[in-house]
């Protein structure tokens, strides 16, 4: 049996915020005529510490056994008023707002109305008070690892921060090396240090990191639990290359009887590679993966009368036998990193991307200027093999367009006035023509590039082109430039598409999987545009680099190292404690049916049977009391704590009178 | 066995001077099992009067519609032109109720009422939609070793919003009918250019400018023929290339033929009956040496 309830009112002014619009002191001696309500008192600002004191001294004075304040939104002061009755010797849970500012005061104007609503919003605060039950937090316990999903610059920069505070990272990388698009760079703008250069090392340092478990050619399978607790399951997928015998020397490669026959992806498919493959030199880790979807003996079981892989490996490490493997580990906090896609230009098809071998994409011509690259750095037309005399880049491929893609890339202007410098380096005869939109260069030290870009001696056209016709006589482009008002025929060489940039193709199953979601854009949605940009809905959850959004390396490294630090204030914690206001089942009322089970988003529930009877269970570490079960039991089996069904009712029926 | 029945939309181009469109038509629909069926009563589509009066345009569309609807079938025009008038029409009638009502209030003194229940299907959707590649190929008698260059016209593409019978900037379909028949298409770069026809009326220098040199780039690249399905490009790139050739100075003789024309070759319909000998580019050379 429960105490007999006495309530605590109090009605804080807000300065004029209330005060103005409501009656506060009719409200006040309105509260003293309620069932229940042992004191009513106003104040100024209920939130001071004067306020904080009237209600502590009012709870041990007054015996009080809850409180009921009627100040601004939950939001704003729940948890001070919480912690005010707390340190007053009452269950925190005992605290009940009623929200006369935003829901009353600032929106009304006739005093009298206001000050009505302003009874009614008390009453029904009083009436739920009555039937407040205390409740006790539980905590859970964190587990101190971290995983970074994705091994490019934005992986790698999180893993590392992470690793360095001392915790385990898992790094999951999906290809057979780290370096992500940032490998596929020559230089990087604005002050044109070579990519490899700068990201290598970091790489080397994930390699030898001894906090660091680096899971390359690794995939996300599946993902349980929740922030604190999360256990993920992991397949490796198999390289056929034993990784502790190969030493990358890279015989095998040269003796495959695929040798030149399978598109290279790394190089954009401008070269070809064997079936056996290390992406780039430099890759990490240094080991050599069979491609099975080209290798003979893995596609069609032999491979003349033996493998040369084999014959060719002195260290003894192929090895066709190897399968995949499913790694279960178990994890704090989660940073996804998976980066984006370019936009295929192919998609639009007045830009002759797939009629003409010399209108490539900035991807493809980093990778010719890249002295790594296919072509050793020499610029030159696909076909001909010679050096183009005229190059024409387009800007805003899909970008900026509503039928294509609505956003800015910020990273295309930059990208192209990089590749103009480079150009002009290697070709100083060459004509070079830009045709853009705007040109954007808004980070440090971006605008001075672009001054120094101007002088390099390019013809520049404000106006996105309507056709790029690709003829014998070269390439013709139509563009109307809006600075001169005359339509402009460029008759070029060479065309380089800079494409709109997307989410990566599966990016919404990874979402599925991690419970968070994404943007009208397809990239993952952050949790506040502006205050929380690493944030997901999902705690434990952050987002690191382009897969929240267009980045360049510079804020992707930024974002990256705010990730870490995000998933660094869960995983520095012993414990965090758990969600109060969690689901409970009332054991008479079920009947087992499990209708809790299908709605439940975190896998919280499970049914048990206890006495031969089938019931629901909630695991109180999962769930995160978002009510989708209490709405959807037929039995009213399932409830919510400091939401129960007769707290809620009760103050429905005051409202409603 | 009759794969489907169709009211024949002729338009005003095929029964005043394209006469070998129709004639190829109705050679080689009998031998897809498509049936034509003739209307009397057809007014004109509305088209060249959509700059004029707006309102006229549609009345008449939808006259010609409601023709159809009233013998419950859907209705078939081969004229790329006469299909964009219809299939806005029926865009925005199908859409608001208030333009429907007031066009029915027009038609209701001819006793005709616009339901939407008749769906306008163009050349290319009755060929690669409804009759179907496999279809086609099994009537291929003599496959046609040519390479042509093929022109859609812009009324059969355009405007993509509206919903046409194949994408607006890269049109496949008349392509991939011809490789059916054996005639090799590749893509050439003018593929999409003017025909010229719509400037005929204000500025004919410069049609014929536009229609010469489409031709002579075709002709320059090594082409057997060019294939088209719009009686207004036909009459720019057939009747007109004699005259379009001296505006360019350049000689041209490239055989210009319809899509239906080399259709009704490659099942081994005669020459005769396909209205070759309506065509005034030199068509001959198509089948000398044969």
């Amino acid at each position: 049996m429960m105490k007999k309830p006495r309530i605590g009112v109090f009605v804080c002014h807000c300065g004029i915020n209330i005060s103005a619009t409501v009656d506060v002191e009719k409200v006040k001696e309105y509260a003293k005529t309620l069932d229940g309500v042992a004191v009513s008192k106003d104040y100024k600002y209920m939130c001071s510490d004067v306020g904080a004191n009237l209600i502590k001294e009012s709870i041990k004075k007054d015996k009080l056994t809850s409180v009921v304040v009627a100040c601004c939104s939950p939001r704003m002061h729940e948890h001070t008023f919480q912690k005010v009755a707390s340190d007053g010797g009452l269950n925190p849970y005992t605290v009940e707002i009623a929200n006369i500012r935003e829901q009353c005061s600032w929106v009304h104007d006739d005093k009298k109305v206001a000050t009505e609503k302003a009874k009614k919003l008390v009453e029904a605060a009083v009436a739920k008070a009555r039937l407040l039950e205390p409740l006790i937090t539980s905590s859970i316990e964190v587990t101190p690892n971290a995983l970074v999903i994705g091994g490019g610059i934005a992986g790698i920069q999180a893993a590392l921060e992470i690793a360095e505070n001392g915790h385990k990272v898992y790094l999951v990388e999906r290809t057979p090396t780290l370096g992500g698009r940032m490998a596929q760079l020559d230089k990087t703008f604005p002050t044109l240090d070579c990519s490899s250069c700068i990201l290598t090392p970091r790489m080397t340092e994930v390699a030898d990191h001894p906090n660091i478990e680096l899971l390359a050619y690794s995939e996300v399978e599946d993902i349980k639990g929740s922030i604190g607790n999360f256990t993920v399951k992991i397949r490796k997928k198999a390289r056929f290359v034993d990784a502790d015998k190969c030493t990358g020397c890279g015989d095998c490669a040269e003796n495959c009887r695929l040798k030149g026959r399978i598109i290279d992806e790394f190089n954009m498919g401008l070269n070809k590679r064997s079936a056996i493959y290390l992406p780039f030199p430099q890759a990490v880790p240094l080991i050599y993966t069979i491609d099975p979807n080209h290798c003979l003996m893995l596609t069609t079981g032999r491979c003349g009368k033996y493998p040369l892989c084999v014959e060719a490996c002195e260290a003894d490490a192929i090895d066709f036998n190897q399968k995949d493997e499913v790694i279960t580990v178990d994890v704090g906090a989660i940073v996804v990193a998976t980066g984006f896609n370019l936009l295929d230009p192919s998609i639009i098809p007045e830009y002759g991307y797939t009629h003409s071998p010399n209108v490539i994409t900035t991807l493809e011509m980093e990778r010719l200027i890249n002295s790594a690259g296919p072509t050793k750095g020499e610029i030159q037309l696909l076909d001909t093999k010679e050096k183009p005399k005229s190059i024409t880049y387009i800007l805003c491929v899909g970008s900026r367009d509503e039928t294509v893609c609505s956003w800015c890339c910020r990273i295309g202007c930059m990208t192209a006035l990089k590749h103009l410098y480079l150009i002009r380096e290697k070709l100083p005869d060459a004509e070079i023509n830009l045709c853009y939109i705007d040109i954007r260069s808004y980070g440090k030290g971006y605008e001075e590039f672009y001054r120094t870009a101007r002088n390099l001696n390019i013809n520049l056209f404000r106006g996105r082109p309507s056709e790029v016709r690709p003829t014998k006589e070269g390439i013709i482009i139509n563009v109307f430039d809006t600075i001169t008002n005359k339509l402009f025929e460029i008759k070029t060489d060479m065309v380089v598409l800079v494409p709109a940039v997307t989410a990566r193709e599966d990016a919404v199953e990874l979402a599925r999987k991690l419970k968070i979601s994404t943007s009208s854009d397809g990239f993952y949605l952050e949790g506040h545009p502006k205050l929380k940009p690493m944030d997901t809905a999902t705690g434990g959850i952050f987002l690191a680099g382009f897969c929240q959004g267009a980045k360049d390396i510079q804020d992707t490294v930024a974002h990256a190292s705010g990730a870490a630090s995000r998933a660094l204030t869960i995983l520095s914690k012993k414990e965090l404690e758990a969600e109060t206001y969690i689901a409970v089942v009332d054991e008479e009322l079920c009947s087992g049916c499990g209708i809790c089970i299908s709605v439940c988003p975190y896998q919280a529930i499970e049914l048990i049977t206890e006495d031969d009877k089938k019931r629901a269970k909630v695991n109180e570490a999962l769930c995160m009391g978002c009510g989708a079960c209490t709405a959807a039991c037929p039995s009213g089996a399932m409830q919510q704590r400091g939401f129960k069904d007769k707290e809620i009712l009760s103050m429905i029926e005051v409202l409603s009178k | 066995m009759t794969k489907k029945t169709l009211v024949f939309y002729p338009g005003c181009i095929m029964q005043t001077e394209q006469y070998s469109y129709e004639i190829s038509l109705r050679e080689i629909l009998p031998v897809l099992d498509i049936k034509l069926v003739d209307v009397e009563g057809f007014s004109c589509c509305g088209e060249p009067l959509k700059s004029v009066n707006r309102m006229i345009t549609l009345v008449l569309s939808a006259r010609n519609i409601a023709l159809a609807e009233s013998r419950n079938l859907d209705i078939f025009t081969p004229c790329p032109i006469c299909n964009l008038a219809f299939r806005e029409c029926k865009n925005i009638l199908d859409n608001d109720d208030k333009i429907k009502e007031k066009v029915n209030g027009f038609l209701a003194e001819e006793g005709l009422t616009y339901n939407g229940i008749s769906k306008v299907i163009d050349l290319l959707e009755l060929l690669y939609d409804i009759v179907g590649l496999d279809y086609i190929k099994k009537h291929v008698k003599k496959p046609l070793d040519l390479k042509a260059a093929v022109h859609y016209g812009c009324h059969a593409i355009r405007p993509s919003e509206i919903g046409r019978s194949d994408d607006s900037e890269e049109p496949r379909k008349i392509e991939d009918i011809l490789e059916v028949l054996g005639v090799e298409a590749p893509w050439y770069p003018e593929k999409l250019d003017c025909c010229g026809g719509l400037l005929n009326m204000n500025l004919p220098e410069t049609a014929l400018t536009k229609t010469g040199e489409k031709l002579r780039s075709i002709q320059e690249q090594g082409f057997d023929l060019l294939v088209d399905i719009c009686p207004w490009c036909h009459r720019q790139f057939d009747s007109k290339q004699k005259k379009s050739g001296e505006t360019v100075a350049y000689s041209l003789n490239l055989p210009v033929v319809y899509l239906t024309q080399l259709m009704g070759l490659a099942f081994d319909i005669p020459w005769g009956k396909l209205g070759f000998n309506l065509n005034l580019s030199p068509v001959n050379t198509l089948v000398e040496g044969r």
